[in-house]
């Protein structure tokens, strides 16, 4: 049988969610300098430089120019519990790049 | 067809072509020096999807990445100048691309990542203060009628694969991620909210993910509760209100903007 | 030869402030790596420069670090995305934002490229090149009359540094971008290195190139690092990656150019494999060394006095 949100139930719950966020171990935790821990873990994505290197030039940031795809994702995920799903298996001789 | 349309046909292109009309002072083959141009596009732009996705990247190396970037970049390059948030549809692309079906999900996780950074670059928003709250149970009648206004950074997402685990993983310290524990079959539900500068991602209930989208949506506080509890007899309405409130994600109070379907 | 821009009536009534109030110092790129640092120590550094469009967003670390770092530093905002080489207008959201960021915080001085990015609704995140013929130069200048008329300022333009020539070009580079200082009123940012990135794509002179330019229009200046490549015919290609110090020959070209210019606020650029940041402030402050001698140099009858 369900219960039923009443009244009397939902203020009950903003006033013990209101104790918790209002007790001294909450407010130590959100101290007004915490933001000091806060590093900038994003990059701005936008700049004026130029990749180093022609595509020729074979430096590391030089991308794969291929046209068949013959990679298999080889990461973190080997290290999970069911690393490949039977589904996948097939496919990827028959993929190719499209062009655009 | 313009002289830039050509240049920037042939900057994409999947082959290497070069526009008409270059030259070298030399009388070299201009092909090798509008190669730079290929390059720092490309370049540029699967770096920007790798600072997005660092834990999509791991997942599946970063050889697959950037090749699947790569692609990806040419069917779905920028159509803004800002690049903040650049790369929205690789979750989707990943979904149709069958190269890596064998991780049915990464799409999700690509999905978890993209919400972490439209948190980090959405708009700010002043909490309710508890004062606030603690007026609003002076009429406790008005209760069940109240809609909550949630902070622009907060995103839910639902999905059947364990994405909050395989994610968080992923964030141990020496940067040798323990997966031995997860098992990537498991759904699970993420919140993303930036608490202060900080974007955090938590693994909370179904029920509780429902709860906080029905708010999202407008839906009033008594409805959206109701909801949630008929879902899951075991909601912890209290302990969900703590966590929001205490995370500054609610914002205002409102008038409800939609009915219980 | 050349006459001050701001001497000069533009099309428009661009209004004859000046084109920059940035001290003539040495700056720095400013790097998410280094906000905290920036913050906690407060730099003796002339200023900080940003690209505009990573300030695009709505709100969150960005804005809350930049605008604590402007309470503290004079800055120069710098864009990438505005297109104003490119064939079709302008795009006016990018436009509004640009206004927008402008107008919150209040920069020092705003530059821009010449060079185009957009085309057909994609944007290729790059400083791409245009022939140097009349059609351009109509487009180039509508364009800068255009955002200086929208941002209600005047703007620095910067020289590119390029990989190829257009068999279309009809103007020398120098010529183009002193036709476009005196007929929009524009000021010009010299990137140091641009000039010797492309004198040694295109082997030219880069002492004659700077003689050529529009000197009285230059408002600031900027220094990077290059890469090294080679062409087909195995010459060598210059690349400009901002992913390394300021090369000695780059210094060199600053030291003639600032003969020539006098000081003039001088950024840092440097947008890979980013130092710590004590590393660029001690290029900021070989600028301003290198300022000092300058004037120390060309005025010994006031030092003795």
């Amino acid at each position: 049988m369900n219960k039923t949100m009443t009244t009397a139930s939902l203020a009950l719950a903003l006033g013990a969610a209101l104790t918790v966020a209002a007790s001294p171990a909450f407010a130590a935790d959100s101290a007004a300098d915490k933001e000091k821990c806060y590093g900038v873990a994003l990059k701005g994505k936008n700049d004026c430089k130029a990749g180093a290197g022609t595509s020729c030039a074979g430096t590391s940031k030089t991308d794969y120019q291929g046209n068949a795809w013959t990679l298999v994702p080889k990461g973190t995920c080997e290290k999970t519990v069911s690393s490949t799903s039977p589904t996948g298996k097939g496919q990827l001789a028959e993929f190719k790049e499209k062009k655009a | 067809m313009s002289a830039q349309r050509h240049f920037a046909e042939a900057v994409l292109a999947a082959e290497p072509l070069c526009p008409p009309g270059l030259m070298a002072w030399n009388g070299s083959d201009p092909a090798r020096r509008f190669a730079v141009y290929r390059n720092n596009v490309m370049v540029s732009l699967i770096d920007a999807l790798a600072d997005s996705y660092p834990v999509t990247q791991d997942l599946v190396g970063e050889e697959f990445f950037r090749a699947m970037a790569r692609l990806f970049v040419r069917t779905h390059p920028p159509r803004s100048p800002v690049l903040a948030l650049y790369g929205a549809g690789l979750a989707e692309f990943i979904e149709g691309f069958a190269p890596a079906a064998v991780l049915p999900y990464l799409a999700d996780v690509a999905r978890l990542e993209m919400l972490r950074v439209q948190a980090w670059h959405a708009a700010d928003a002043a909490p309710l203060g508890l004062a606030d709250f603690a007026a609003l149970l002076e009429n406790a009648p008005a209760l069940a009628a109240t809609g909550f206004d949630l902070h622009p950074s907060l995103a839910v997402l639902r999905s059947a694969h364990a994405v909050v685990s395989l994610w968080a993983a992923h964030q141990a310290q020496d940067g040798t991620p323990d997966l031995t524990a997860v098992d990537p079959a498991l759904p699970e539900s993420a919140l993303v909210l930036r608490i202060g500068l900080d974007v955090e991602i938590r693994r909370i209930p179904c029920a509780t993910a429902q709860f906080i989208l029905h708010l999202q949506q407008g839906l009033a506080f008594g409805a959206a509760a109701q909801f949630a509890l008929d879902a899951e007899p075991a909601f912890d309405l209290p302990a969900v209100l703590g966590m929001l409130i205490c995370g500054g994600a609610i914002i205002n109070l409102c008038q409800p903007r939609r009915e219980p379907a | 030869m050349t006459i001050p821009a701001n001497c000069r009536p533009s099309q428009g009534d661009a209004p004859a402030f000046p084109v920059t109030t940035l001290p003539a110092r040495g700056g720095v790129g400013l790097k998410p790596e280094h906000f905290r640092e920036i913050l906690d120590t407060a730099p003796d550094v002339g200023f900080f420069e940003v690209h505009a469009e990573n300030y695009m967003v709505d709100g969150g670390p960005f804005h809350y670090y930049l605008g604590r770092i402007r309470q503290r530093h004079p800055i120069s905002i710098h864009g990438v995305g505005l297109s104003i080489g490119g064939e079709e207008p302008l795009d006016a959201a990018h436009l509004d934002r640009l206004a927008a960021l402008l107008a919150r915080y209040q920069p020092e001085s705003f530059s821009e490229h010449l060079a185009w990015a957009s085309h057909g609704g994609v944007y290729l995140n790059d400083l791409l090149p245009a022939p140097y013929h009349v059609g351009t130069l109509a487009r180039v200048c509508a364009h800068i009359d255009h955002v200086q008329e929208r941002l209600q300022r005047r703007m620095l333009l910067e020289n590119p540094a390029t990989y190829v020539e257009f068999a279309a070009s009809t103007m020398a580079e120098t010529d183009f971008i002193g036709e476009v200082v005196r007929r929009t009123g524009c000021g010009l940012l010299l990137d140091v290195n641009n000039v010797h990135v492309a004198s040694v794509n295109h082997n030219r002179d880069p002492r004659a190139y700077i003689r050529a330019l529009p000197l009285k229009a230059v408002g600031q200046i900027h220094l990077a690092g290059f890469a090294r490549d080679i062409d087909a015919a195995g010459d060598p290609l210059l690349i400009d990656s901002h992913d390394a110090p300021v090369a000695q020959v780059v210094w060199d070209l600053y030291a003639f150019a600032l003969d020539l210019l006098g000081p003039l606020p001088t950024l840092i650029e440097r947008d890979g494999d980013i130092p710590v940041f004590p590393v660029l402030l001690a290029e900021a402050q070989r600028a301003d060394r290198i300022m000092r001698q300058q004037l120390a140099a060309t005025a010994p009858a006031e030092a003795c006095a």
